[in-house]
């Protein structure tokens, strides 16, 4: 019934009608993307402080996927240690990943010639380890692990401490084997470390896997495959060719990192529940905003209108050009606003914050030591979607204000001042 | 004598001693003579009475303990006085320590991680239960000096055995070969404890002291000191006799 | 005269004023919810770490908290505790004995740690009686009660009413074993105080580890955690020599640095949430004066002075401020209530998070503090007074005939 449609005309009058009062449209312009730009800045940071948190804290912790016989993630039952066959080689054959890190760990005591404290031995592989952990960034080469088999070990600083021991000095580490007996083995401290993470640092001890698993009297045997990828986002390919290749052997399972190390997850999850609230209300913010300045335009045309429906026009075509108005100024809000936040993405992501000024060096989230300075990472995605969001609700916000227009009636709307 | 419970080592062990006391012309064994020292209380197997009194910063404690152990191995050993504490008792079978509280009635076997823990408030930890039968397995001992009444020999660790001295050095009389001292040392061979022995009585055919004194130097004003009341050796135990059932009943 | 102008001039153009306003009301109340849910996320947080175990002070032998060693116990003196207790900021103060050794049930054994409390002053001071999934928090009276963790019951396989025995070395160097009955099974969502804490009474833990009448720490709860370390300074005046006074920053000195690294994170949060809220006020106010011009033209035109209609302006929006700030005060604390009660309940997707010693529980809830409505309430009246001014201020500027002609 309408002929006038949708077309190139139609946005071209809203662009001009907006630009008829410039002040008011470069005002609205500069909220929105003011706030577009705002919200896709933060979240990338946010974005790119998580996959920092998540990349350190699966390097440190159990790989982004992993391989466990039975419950072990929950019960942490030493008994639950398994041969991993070939799964190793295997795993590390799969498009994506960048390492396995077989582990073991056995709860058990530290002696030195005048102290013992409880300890976990962590057996792991020298070579694989050094290059991922973040734990082993600040160990210099020669403090590392010699060799899976030897009687080197690493040690957190604190324990180091409480046993009055230092570098090179002995001590004796007692575990439990698996038919119960009590095993002693001499290591020698090569290097210390500290993670800031107080409980670790006072009970990790790292020494070569093959010598903790001849402790535990379960050689060649692993509680933990731990899988690092190269990209985060690779998960999703690399878990069910993981799965895959332990489906021969259903007492062992893949999990992910975030049921591995559910702490760390829903620390992140949380405060990135609180950050969606804020943008929330800051995008609730900006639509007040387009609802006003569209519903001010509105009104004060309401003359003009009646001059445009006495001249002919139909109420539709005066609520599409409302329509196309925002359509025209949000368009043009995420556009400048998807400028600026990626100026500042990539001032975040190439300079960062540095929290140093506030915090000291060693910071703990959800069980992950992270860096004192925040960087962003690119989420174009997100990025993208955020600007459909906008232009969705400076839509939506012009509806009650097109409503209004194509309700002017020509001879009142004439009177009107 | 039932040589059929003895592991091959031990017998191995057993026959190296007899050829060793056959040839009498033949040089002083420093390993056989330790490991004479260190099994000096045990025998093939021993039932002793015996006090304890412990001095620490923190606590005055008298004890009395009766005690039965066969071999290395097996040992057992049951409070008697103070009355606070009658029946509380410790078993240790090869590497593992339980021990037995009459008030709840429960044995408690003790992790790994409590091995390090003070035995009966003592200086003696459960650790040293364990391990101090292994001295003669985990060392290469040396002569340091010898006098007319006495020998000292340096027990240097064997490279990869897992004790936590530096070093430990025994003087043993030359008489009747009991030790008079033994000191222990950390890796930078700063004496860490000693253990010195006296009131040696001559019990069956074997001279062993009957006192013998805990001594950290650390804390110059701690000491624990045993003091054995009455000890008997080779008696007719059997290996059962330690278990988990005989720790709890008597 | 000019007040009452203002305010006809306000009422004769109730659409205008009306979506003025309601920009108003609508940021200043969304901008008070947002920075009372942070306020919130920070108290959680702070009383995660400090209400679930320590307190926010805790009065103890110097450097006991470090090594936690059994003999850095003190006989807690009646005078000291009634002189803490008088403080005007303390709220609840809670003797305790510690205690580390073996909890065992059937075959299984495990390291716990024991701390000694009486039921009632413990409520007082942390929050645990809060987390009970079962059975109830220790009875009043003294007895051979136990409140455990989730996990660690799991471990030992204990339910409510269940045998356990503790064995420790006593102070006297003897075996302290006793028996004990679970009487409640609590889950903190702290790993590690849910798989090795129990709770039991003070006169039955001070007797198996023989030390009648001691007791290692007195946990204080105050009124205002965020002064604890000022208040903990002022206790320590109170103490004899050889004690100290810690408050949870030195307690817990990773939650210190979690607050001021939240604390930066919720400056950013809060500057754009102050830039949001103030450029859509901004972007209104200006708009409603900017639009009329042509009507200030024509009142200068009739012989108003200009800096009458400068003041004009000022008295409108003013007003109008003041009346939307007032509405969106009380729609913001409404909501800030509304999410202090109820608030928003992750539990479905976030399980409980531990946090630098403390445990946040997945939910966002609120808390009123006077900050969070006087300083968006100051500022924002100071945007949309500038919001009005700037307008009126160009249009007082020019010629009569000018201001007609636009616009």
């Amino acid at each position: 019934m309408e002929h006038g449609t949708w077309n190139i005309d139609l946005l071209q009058l809203a662009w001009r009608n907006l630009w008829r009062n410039r002040r008011r449209t470069l005002i609205t312009l500069a909220a929105i993307s003011l706030s577009v730009m705002l919200v896709q800045a933060f979240h990338n940071l946010s974005f790119g402080v998580y996959a920092r948190m998540i990349d350190s804290g699966v390097r440190a912790g159990a790989g982004h996927l992993a391989v466990y016989r039975g419950d072990y993630v929950q019960s942490r039952d030493e008994k639950l240690a398994y041969d991993p066959q070939e799964l190793v080689a295997r795993i590390s054959q799969t498009p994506g990943v960048e390492a396995v890190l077989p582990r073991l760990y056995l709860p058990g005591l530290a002696q030195s010639s005048r102290e013992s404290r409880g300890i976990v031995l962590t057996g792991v592989d020298p070579a694989a380890e050094r290059g991922i952990n973040p734990f082993l960034k600040n160990l210099p080469p020669e403090k590392m692990l010699r060799d899976a088999a030897g009687r080197d070990a690493v040690v957190g600083a604190r324990l180091l401490r409480e046993l009055k021991i230092e570098e090179g000095s002995k001590f004796v580490v007692t575990v439990q084997n698996r038919d119960g007996e009590l095993v002693n083995e001499l290591f020698r401290v090569r290097g210390v470390v500290e993670t800031g993470i107080k409980e670790l640092d006072a009970s990790l001890i790292l020494v070569g896997r093959e010598r903790a698993a001849s402790m535990g009297g379960v050689p060649g045997e692993v509680h933990e495959l731990a899988v690092i990828l190269r990209r985060a986002a690779d998960e999703a390919a690399v878990f069910p060719a993981v799965e895959t290749l332990v489906q021969g052997r259903p007492e062992l399972h893949a999990v992910g990192w975030e049921k591995a190390m559910p702490n760390l997850a829903n620390s992140i999850k949380l405060d990135y529940a609180s950050q969606k609230f804020i943008f929330v209300v800051i995008l609730l913010i900006v639509t007040i905003g387009v609802v006003n300045t569209l519903l001010m335009s509105v009104m004060e045309r309401l003359r003009e209108f009646g001059v445009i429906l006495a001249l002919g026009a139909t109420p539709g075509r005066l609520r599409r050009m409302v329509l196309a108005e925002a359509l025209v100024l949000g368009v043009a809000a995420i556009f400048i606003g998807s400028l600026l936040g990626s100026l500042a993405t990539w001032y975040l992501v190439e300079v960062g914050i540095d929290l140093r000024a506030f915090v000291p060096e060693t910071l703990e989230f959800g069980g992950v030591v992270f860096e004192p300075v925040l960087r962003a990472a690119w989420d174009v995605a997100w990025m993208a979607r955020i600007a459909v969001y906008v232009v969705g609700l400076a839509l939506l916000a012009s509806l009650y204000p097109a409503v209004k227009a194509g309700r002017t009636r020509p001879a009142e709307a004439m009177r009107h001042v | 004598m039932d040589l059929r419970r003895c592991r091959p080592a031990r017998l191995a062990a057993l026959m190296l001693a007899l050829t060793l006391f056959a040839a009498p012309a033949a040089a002083l064994d420093l390993r056989q003579l330790i490991r004479g020292v260190e099994d000096q209380y045990i025998g093939l197997s021993s039932h002793a009475r015996m006090r304890m009194e412990v001095s620490t910063e923190n606590w005055q404690r008298s004890l009395t303990m009766e005690a039965w152990s066969v071999g290395r191995d097996h040992f057992l050993v049951r409070i008697l006085e103070p009355p606070k504490e009658r029946g509380v008792a410790t078993l240790k079978v090869v590497q593992e320590v339980w021990n037995y509280l009459p008030k709840v009635d429960r044995v408690i076997k003790v992790p790994p991680s409590m091995m390090g823990g003070a035995w009966m408030g003592s200086h003696i930890t459960n650790n040293d239960l364990v391990k101090a039968a292994h001295v003669d397995e985990d060392y290469d001992f040396a002569l340091l000096e010898e006098t007319d009444t006495y020998w000292r020999i340096e027990g240097l660790p064997r490279p990869e055995a897992a004790v936590v001295w530096g070093k430990i050095v025994y003087q043993v009389r030359k008489a009747d070969r009991v030790p008079l001292q033994v000191d222990y040392f950390d890796e930078k061979m700063v004496k860490v404890r000693d253990i010195r022995f006296e009131d040696v009585r001559k019990v069956g055919d074997r001279s062993i002291p009957l006192r013998m004194t805990v001594q950290p130097l650390d804390k110059p004003r701690e000491r624990t000191l045993l003091q054995y009341e009455k000890i008997e050796f080779d008696l007719p135990l059997e290996k059962d006799f330690f278990s988990l059932r005989n720790l709890k009943s008597r | 005269m000019l007040l009452t102008l203002a305010l006809r001039n306000i009422w004769r153009n109730k659409r205008r004023s009306l979506l003025t306003i309601s920009a108003m009301v609508v940021s200043s109340s969304l901008l008070i919810l947002a920075l009372g849910v942070f306020s919130g996320m920070l108290r959680d947080m702070l009383a995660s770490a400090t209400e679930q175990y320590h307190g926010h002070i805790v009065v103890a032998r110097q450097g006991y908290q470090d090594d936690r060693e059994m003999f850095a116990n003190f006989a807690p003196d009646p005078d000291l505790l009634q002189r803490l207790g008088r403080q005007p900021e303390v709220v609840g103060l809670s003797p305790r004995l510690r205690g580390f050794g073996l909890v065992s049930h059937g075959s299984s054994t495990y390291p716990a740690e024991l701390l000694g409390i009486r039921p009632q002053a413990e409520r007082g001071v942390t929050t645990l009686a809060g987390h009970l999934v079962a059975g109830k928090f220790l009875a009043a009276e003294p007895g051979d009660g136990a409140v455990l963790g989730r996990g660690l019951a799991k471990k030992l396989g204990v339910a409510v009413g269940d045998e356990l025995v503790f064995v420790t070395q006593a102070a006297d160097g003897s075996f302290g074993n006793d028996l004990l009955t679970v009487s409640g099974i609590c889950a903190t969502g702290d790993s590690g105080h849910d798989n090795s804490l129990l709770r039991v009474g003070l006169p039955w833990l001070q007797r198996v580890m023989v030390l009648d009448g001691r007791v290692h720490e007195l946990a204080i709860a105050i009124r205002e955690p965020m002064q604890a370390a000022a208040v903990a300074g002022q206790l320590q005046r109170q103490l004899p020599a050889g004690m100290e006074a810690l408050d949870w920053g030195q307690l817990l000195p990773e939650m210190r640095e979690v607050i001021a690294s939240f604390d930066v994170s919720r400056m950013i949060i809060v500057v754009i949430l102050y830039f949001a809220a103030g450029l859509g006020i901004l972007n209104t106010f200006f708009m409603s004066v900017l639009e009329r011009t042509g009507e200030f033209g024509i009142m200068m035109a009739m012989g108003m002075r200009p800096w009458r209609v400068r003041l004009l302006v000022m008295l409108e929006t003013l007003a109008m401020g003041l009346l939307s700030l007032v509405l969106g005060l009380g729609l913001g604390l409404a909501m800030s209530l509304y999410m202090a009660h109820h608030g928003i309940d992750l539990s479905g997707s976030i399980t409980p998070v531990t946090y630098a010693g403390g445990t946040i529980l997945p939910r966002l809830g609120a808390v009123l503090e006077i900050d969070n409505f006087v300083i968006p309430a100051a500022l924002l009246l100071a945007v949309c007074l500038l919001a009005g001014f700037l307008p009126a201020n160009r249009a007082a500027k020019l010629r009569p005939v000018e201001a007609i002609r636009e616009e």
